[in-house]
């Protein structure tokens, strides 16, 4: 009775240290989306309110009326057109890989030291060509660049989901009579299904989120929501509420799909080395 | 090797590669994806030699060979030495504490626990917040009068506070990495619970049998079972702190002054601000070499590649 | 016609010699087992023939067309695979069909096709199953359905019963025989369980590192293996090997044991053996070949061993019996109730008509 006694209190202990983690980290999430539904004068009070009278949208309501929420558009136009092509063309560069060892160790060594080469040293030279070939903020100036920043990662993701699967499979298609190109669409991509969705998502949400790259390529014409988030930076803090309703407007999508792959997501940000 | 252990590397997905039509498949298969790679690969670091050669600055576009000009310049640079050191100092502080932290949540949620999807389901969420976005949240809590934070020290002290996070020079640190902290110990708390749950439960049981401390059996079992994903995780993370842009520049832009100017934001300010060209190409090119060879030790001592 | 030609075949994995030479050609229609150890090449020899490997040197020649360098599917064979490899995504219904549809069968033919092989299978009602749904026995008929639809020259199978329970092997195991009695189609099976090999091949190739050891009709490997390797590698248990040396009897050639015991050899036996007295043999018995000596049995060729019953391992019908012999363990098959407990002295009545006498140095059997 007592070891049970004691057990039944350490668990308590834990479910309240469980709990109050899990506030701390949540709060500055909560503070986030909160003042996005507060109104000014709730924004500007002092001492501040823990959360507003009553929901408002108006912050919202600005952001469309100014156009501001497009930006949100754009964000999805880029990340979704440079994920589709990364999954692509890495998914077949990782086959080749994972089947026939293509470029031995070497090759895959460098792709993976690719995804590691800091944003910034890639991104002014990118720059000074982009100028050069007239791809400064425009959409493909920037799809580009994003394809193949997650192209190492797909690569690499894509390459152990395709071990996975029994090369029995992809043989017996080959006899059965498939060319190796029928059999990549009818056997590879069905099988790593889960692996080509996970890494779809990861791709998308880098891209989403991605900053400084989109800073530096994109004017008026391709602003994403991350670069629209800082114009609203500025000593002056009467940017609060568009500040916070755009960045909801541009988390809150990252934050429902994350919801719905919850059990890729180990693989996914170990680079594949739990496989979870 | 013997004929039966090559069956098995044969079973375990190496297919030496075959005829011809197989040869061209593989060749087809890996092209488009190193052509894109060499385009942002290979020629940003072609162009960057050449450049950092130069002299191009916003006035001046010198485009003779100006030898190492740029790379004296460079090492004569304190303000350069002064940021690579604040890219150090950031990521020798967070890193640490992320994994301490990380790890302790990781082993607080490693047993059954009511609620433990949902927990580490709402935990993550801070990982896939945009770091830009990451950065104008604490900028929001850390605002001097309207921000939680300095109102919650205001009930402790019992009296009202005005701390200037951002822009006090011994604050500023400590602002960003909570930030950063904040941000990506949920990253390290993910990846080494996976971790945790794989370590062999009965090694522990049969240490515990066998007289085995806590600590012990951490250190002796727990530790080095778990090292492999916390090597990665570790690389990850660190490279990722010493590209650290985002949070800064949605915190402080660098300041105040230079103070917490990062080795990203400095090339950024060098690049796209004073337009130095040729010595922003310089800088660029150093940071690559850097990083090169650490990953390159790092990939050696990590099984990434299983 | 032979249906598939094999020339001068090698193929290495970068250092390993996995096929060494191998010479085989295969008449239409017929069941061919290759057999050996595992590494002995077999697997990787089927895999070359089905053009999953390329050869290194030699050629395969399929219904008289050398295939070297065509792809697996222009070679006009069909596969069953170890695991199945069936797609878990896909209806059993599909996975037999997709074969046909990789060669733009019509529909109405396919239907029928995979509507046939099912009944044939007896898996008519798991069409519309996946195979997750189905048991270790379902899929592999599955397996062999997705093969039996289409109308290929060859049939490979590689070590399909390996994944299933002793019991439903030796269930499919006859109803692959059978399958190959229906179709009639030539068809090439590897496996490493002798007893498959026995019971289900119209010829057994029997591998060993990389070479052909032996082929033939399992009875013929059987009663006349070529070497001592093929000799212990069919039957079981298997075979007893005992050093043992010729010398000339008073009127007979004798195999004289290390015990002292001679044993005579039947005059039959003598001709092949002459110029060998004195010299080291091996001599090799079935354990089937000994049985309990029976008081007036007057057989020819049987010879009498006093042997000390050591180890008995009743199996119903047979005992098992082992003892020494000579300087070796040697094991006899005996019936059930010849012997009883350990310790026990018994009589072995050893049939040297059937046995065989192997040279030690080059491990060929002499006689």
């Amino acid at each position: 009775m007592k070891a049970a006694h004691r057990n039944r209190l350490k668990l308590a202990v834990r479910l309240a240290a469980a709990t109050l983690i899990t506030l701390l980290f949540l709060f500055p999430i909560y503070w986030l989306f909160m003042i996005s539904f507060k109104t000014p004068d709730e924004i500007f009070s002092y001492p501040p309110k823990w959360w507003p009278a009553q929901l408002q949208f108006s912050s919202y309501a600005v952001l469309f009326r100014d156009g501001d929420a497009t930006t949100v558009l754009n964000s999805l136009i880029v990340a979704g057109t440079s994920t589709v092509l990364a999954m692509f063309i890495g998914t077949l560069c990782a086959y080749s890989i994972a089947r026939f060892r293509t470029g031995g160790d070497n090759l895959a060594n460098w792709i993976i030291s690719q995804r590691m080469v800091p944003p910034i040293a890639v991104v002014f030279p990118i720059f000074l060509l982009y100028v050069w070939l007239g791809l400064v903020d425009t959409f493909p100036g920037l799809i580009l660049l994003y394809t193949a920043f997650n192209l190492p990662y797909v690569i690499w993701m894509m390459r152990g989901y395709i071990l996975d699967i029994p090369i029995a499979l992809e043989e017996a298609a080959l006899v059965d009579g498939y060319t190796r190109w029928q059999m990549l669409w009818k056997v590879v991509f069905p099988m790593s299904r889960a692996g080509l969705f996970a890494t779809a998502i990861f791709t998308f949400v880098f891209a989403w989120n991605e900053f400084l790259f989109a800073l530096v390529l994109t004017r008026t014409e391709v602003t994403t929501y991350t670069v629209q988030v800082t114009h609203y930076f500025g000593g002056q803090s009467n940017f609060w509420s568009k500040i916070s309703a755009m960045s909801v407007l541009g988390t809150l999508p990252i934050f429902i799909i994350v919801g719905f792959m919850q059990r890729y997501l180990v693989r996914g940000f170990s680079l594949g080395a739990v496989k979870g | 090797m013997t004929a039966s252990q090559a069956d098995l590397v044969l079973r375990a997905g190496a297919r030496p590669g075959g005829g011809r039509h197989d040869r061209r498949f593989k060749y087809a298969l890996v092209a488009p994806s190193i052509f894109v790679l060499l385009l942002i690969g290979v020629f940003p670091l072609v162009y960057l030699l050449v450049v950092s050669f130069q002299n191009i600055t916003m006035t001046d576009m010198d485009k003779t060979f100006q030898g190492l000009l740029n790379y004296r310049l460079l090492v004569q640079d304190t303000r350069m030495w002064e940021a690579l050191l604040h890219t150090v100092i950031f990521t020798a502080v967070a890193l640490p504490i992320e994994l301490l932290l990380g790890l302790a949540m990781a082993q607080l949620f490693i047993d059954r626990l009511p609620g433990r999807q949902v927990f580490i389901a709402l935990l993550v969420l801070p990982v896939v917040v945009s770091p830009i976005v990451a950065g104008a949240t604490w900028s929001l809590m850390f605002n001097t009068r309207f921000g939680p934070i300095n109102q919650i020290i205001g009930w402790f002290a019992g009296e009202e506070v005005n701390i200037l996070w951002t822009i006090n020079p011994s604050l500023v640190y400590p602002a960003i990495l909570a930030a950063e902290i904040w941000q990506w110990t949920p990253f390290m708390f993910l990846l080494l619970l996976a971790a945790l749950s794989g370590v062999d439960k009965s090694q522990l049981e049969a240490a515990a049998i066998d007289g085995a401390g806590y600590w012990r059996s951490f250190f002796k079992l727990v530790l080095p079972a778990i090292w492999p994903v916390m090597a990665v995780a570790i690389l990850i993370r660190g490279l990722d702190l010493f590209r650290l842009f985002d949070i800064v520049w949605a915190l402080t832009k660098g300041g105040p002054g230079t103070m917490t100017e990062t080795i990203s934001i400095f090339a950024y300010v060098k690049g796209f601000q004073q337009f130095e060209t040729s010595y922003t190409a310089a800088v660029a090119l150093m940071i690559i070499v850097l990083l090169t060879v650490v990953v390159l030790l790092a990939l050696k001592r990590v099984q990434l590649a299983r | 016609m032979s249906d598939l030609k094999i020339t001068a075949l090698h193929k290495y994995y970068g250092e390993v010699h996995a096929v060494k030479g191998v010479d085989l050609e295969i008449p239409a229609g017929e069941f061919t087992v290759l057999v050996g150890q595992s590494g002995c090449g077999k697997s990787t020899l089927l895999r070359t023939i089905a053009g999953l490997e390329t050869a290194d040197a030699g050629t395969i020649e399929i219904g008289g067309e050398v295939v070297n360098d065509h792809a697996p599917r222009d070679r006009d064979i069909a596969m069953v695979f170890q695991n199945y490899a069936l797609y878990p995504y896909m209806k059993v219904y599909e996975n037999i069909a997709f074969g046909l549809r990789a060669r733009r069968t019509p529909r109405a033919e396919i239907d029928a096709k995979v509507r046939k092989a099912a009944q044939m299978l007896a898996i008519d009602h798991l069409l519309e199953r996946y195979p997750r749904q189905l048991s270790g026995g379902q899929l592999q008929r599955v397996a062999i359905g997705r093969a039996v639809v289409r109308n290929a020259r060859l049939y490979l199978f590689d070590e399909p019963l390996s994944n299933l329970d002793a019991q439903l092997r030796d269930e499919m195991r006859g109803e692959i025989k059978r399958l190959h009695q229906d179709l009639g189609k030539t068809m090439i099976y590897v496996t490493h369980d002798q007893i498959e090999a026995m019971t289900m091949a119209d010829r057994i190739v029997l591998l060993r590192e990389g070479r052909i050891e032996q082929q033939g009709a399992p009875l013929d490997l059987y009663e006349r293996p070529a070497t001592r390797y093929v000799a212990g590698f069919l039957g079981s248990p298997t075979m007893n090997f005992i050093d043992a040396s010729l010398e000339r009897g008073n009127d007979a050639l004798n195999v004289r044991l290390c015990d002292g015991t001679s044993l005579a050899l039947p005059m039959a036996r003598t001709a092949k053996l002459a110029g060998r007295e004195g010299q080291r043999v091996v001599l090799g018995v079935r354990p089937e070949h000994m049985s309990r000596a029976l008081a007036g049995d007057t057989r020819s060729g049987l010879v009498r061993y006093e042997a000390r019953i050591d180890l008995v391992q009743p199996t119903g019908a047979r005992t098992y019996a082992t003892f020494r012999m000579g300087d070796t363990e040697a094991v006899a098959e005996l019936l059930a109730h010849d012997v009883s407990q350990p310790g026990e002295r018994i009589g072995l009545a050893i049939d040297m008509n059937r046995v065989i006498l192997i040279d030690p140095g080059s491990d060929a059997v002499i006689g």
